[in-house]
């Protein structure tokens, strides 16, 4: 797998902070990758300095092989859906991506049957005529992945693309950029770890202007060695080591449940199965796990792959939980 | 600088979309009424006491008295004329408006010496009272001097704004920056040179068919030159504000700032020019110094000021340029 966008020891300081701090990364082509961290953590400053928008104080950045000091090389090739950009409030939406078209070279009526397309796959087909100042919040969203998609990009920057989008246009964007992953490569920012790690291949992690983690969503959550198990009731010691005693489980162990989920989940316990790294066929393993759960009269109630992106997030960035 | 980076294409697309557009984002709109109540008043002030005394004779003697309303018109216009062009200061003109005795339609005892006086004038002035339609030049003089002031309305905003609210954003993966500075730049330019056709035009249409003073071609052709000399004029306006606009994120603090260095400049001159006579050359930093000269007889002048006003505008569109090209957006 190639890498298509490719960052070098990354700096940028505004002032006394220092938003970015030598932060080097690949995103490999046609992945959905996922930039993570917590508020001021450098990930729109990021994708900004990727854009061009703003200048680096060190480092390098190659899109599609191109250095991004030399911007205009990418030109159709790169988009990006800017966090907190506004468009023009008394123009209408349509002639403002019509003109975003026709800088691209095409006609009058090549732009305007791209804009009307792209308008429709983000539901605002209808309120094309309209000026961008009547549009609510979430819509105005959509028209930024809108023009995000138009003139099919081969990398595409989205930042923070669902932030204020009610939970059915969250999903038609998530479809989308799922749909859109064949295409082109989508590099999403995104404080929602559960729509990042069902959206995503591959994750960074960023904390305080330093990459904290990076690479495949399945090597940092463990996918493949990891499971997490609810069960109807809590293991006795014995218990715990029959199941160690299987082929293929390294550990076992007994998670802790915080108090504010005790409260509502009073019947479920949780384990955390790890299996062993060379055991190839997890399904071999997690077969005689089960029957031998419900032998001793424990009934499993949900399985899980690996960690949550979640879990992993809180401890590499240091941060508490205040999910429920 | 590289100009090899322009794309002559999307900076003509950049500037028909501002220009077309520049209305609705407010600051066309606030300068094109600003414009127009400033230009249509200036020609108000100027016509109207012709026109008074035109329709006073016609009441009193059923004709009107050429020589008299042309004697008014001097009157009127001389002092503003030599005051606008610093061939008399303040105060001469002062007195000399004040020594002006109230003068009856049928009143005909100083005309003659009336003509015999503006053949005394300087030749610019002269040329402007006697060669050219002399209300019209007042009007178009008044114009030149007030319209810097007015422009910035129009112009401060090409770049702060989109900074500001990061609109921007969504166009420079689509052009090169060069292109959004120089296309907005034209844009305005264009704007601004269709509201002052439009303020010229209707004033001289007014001119032409309400009082009938002067022959129509000797109006159009005055008008066009004075068109002229006002569009060029602004062109170096909307460069320092070009300027200013990519040099700070805030529309306001643009608009203050151009207000400030445009009047600033010339108050400084005015001001440290009676401290410490060389100070008056400050005028120079801004087209001040130059722009009576889009109305000289001088060819040479004229062509003067039309070098003057493009070498500004080069001067200040370069460092808004690069100011745009190098800073985080």
């Amino acid at each position: 797998m190639t890498n298509v966008v490719s960052i070098k020891e990354l700096s940028k300081r505004f002032g006394r902070i220092q938003a970015l701090n030598k932060v080097s990364f690949e995103i490999p082509s046609n992945s959905i990758f996922g930039l993570l961290g917590p508020n001021g953590a450098g990930k729109t400053t990021l994708f900004s300095i990727i854009a061009d928008f703003l200048k680096a104080d060190a480092g390098t950045i190659e899109v599609l092989g191109i250095d991004t000091r030399y911007i205009s090389r990418l030109q159709g090739r790169l988009s990006i859906l800017p966090q907190d950009a506004q468009f023009q409030r008394n123009v209408p939406i349509l002639d403002q991506l019509v003109f975003f078209r026709l800088l691209a070279g095409r006609t009058k009526k090549q732009a305007r049957e791209e804009v009307i397309h792209s308008l429709e796959l983000v539901g605002l087909k209808s309120v094309a005529k309209r000026r961008a100042s009547t549009l609510s919040h979430g819509m105005v969203k959509r028209l930024g992945i809108a023009q995000a998609f138009l003139g099919s990009p081969e990398v595409i920057l989205l930042d923070e693309p669902t932030a204020g989008l009610d939970p059915a246009s969250a999903r038609q964007t998530r479809d989308l950029v799922k749909q859109l992953q064949q295409h082109a490569t989508i590099a999403v920012s995104s404080h929602n770890l559960a729509e990042v790690q069902e959206l995503c291949d591959h994750v960074a992690i960023l904390d305080h202007g330093n990459l904290v983690l990076a690479g495949s969503v399945d090597e940092i959550t463990r996918a493949d060695r990891e499971y997490n198990l609810s069960l109807s009731r809590p293991l006795q010691e014995s218990e715990l080591e029959k199941l160690t005693s299987i082929e293929g489980v390294r550990s076992i162990k007994m998670l802790s449940i915080p108090a504010a989920r005790q409260s509502k989940q009073s019947t479920d316990y949780l384990i955390t199965l790890n299996l062993s790294a060379d055991h190839l066929d997890q399904d071999a393993v997690i077969a005689p796990v089960l029957r031998t759960l419900l032998d001793i009269s424990v009934t499993p109630r949900k399985l899980t792959e690996g960690r949550s992106l979640e879990t992993q997030f809180l401890e590499v960035t240091g941060a508490q939980s205040d999910s429920p | 600088m590289n100009l090899k980076k322009i794309n002559i294409a999307h900076v003509r697309l950049i500037s028909l979309y501002w220009s077309r557009y520049t209305v609705r984002s407010g600051s066309g709109l606030v300068y094109l009424m600003i414009a127009l109540v400033f230009g249509l008043s200036v020609a108000h002030i100027i016509i109207m006491p012709v026109e008074r005394l035109m329709a006073l004779q016609k009441k009193q003697m059923g004709q009107e008295n050429p020589q008299l309303i042309r004697k008014t018109i001097v009157d009127i216009g001389q002092p503003i004329i030599q005051f606008v062009l610093r061939i008399k200061s303040f105060e001469q003109v002062t007195k000399e408006a004040a020594s002006l005795q109230p003068r009856l339609p049928n009143d005909t005892s100083n005309t003659s010496q009336s003509g015999n006086n503006t053949s005394g004038f300087d030749p610019w002035t002269n040329f402007l009272i006697e060669k050219k339609p002399a209300l019209l030049s007042v009007i178009f003089l008044i114009l030149i001097f007030g319209m810097p002031f007015v422009i910035s309305f129009l112009a401060f905003n090409q770049i702060s704004g989109d900074v500001q609210n990061h609109g921007l954003r969504y166009l420079l993966l689509r052009t090169e920056r060069c292109n959004i500075f120089f296309g907005r730049f034209i844009g305005t330019a264009l704007f601004s040179t269709a509201v002052i056709a439009m303020i010229v035009a209707t004033i001289t249409f007014y001119l032409g068919m309400k009082t009938r003073l002067y022959p129509a071609p000797d109006l159009a052709i005055w008008a066009v030159q004075g068109f002229l000399a006002l569009a060029i004029l602004m062109v170096p306006y909307i460069a320092v504000c070009s300027l200013i606009s990519a040099s700070v994120n805030s529309p306001f603090l643009s608009l203050v700032l151009a207000k400030v260095v445009i009047a600033g400049v010339l108050l400084m001159a005015i001001l440290g020019g009676f401290a410490w006579k060389p100070a008056k050359y400050i005028l120079y930093a801004l087209p001040w110094g130059w722009q009576n000269n889009l109305l000289h007889p001088a060819t040479v002048h004229w062509l003067g000021a039309v070098f003057a006003s493009f070498a500004y505008t080069a001067f200040f569109l370069t460092l808004g340029y690069i100011r745009f090209e190098t800073r985080d957006l």
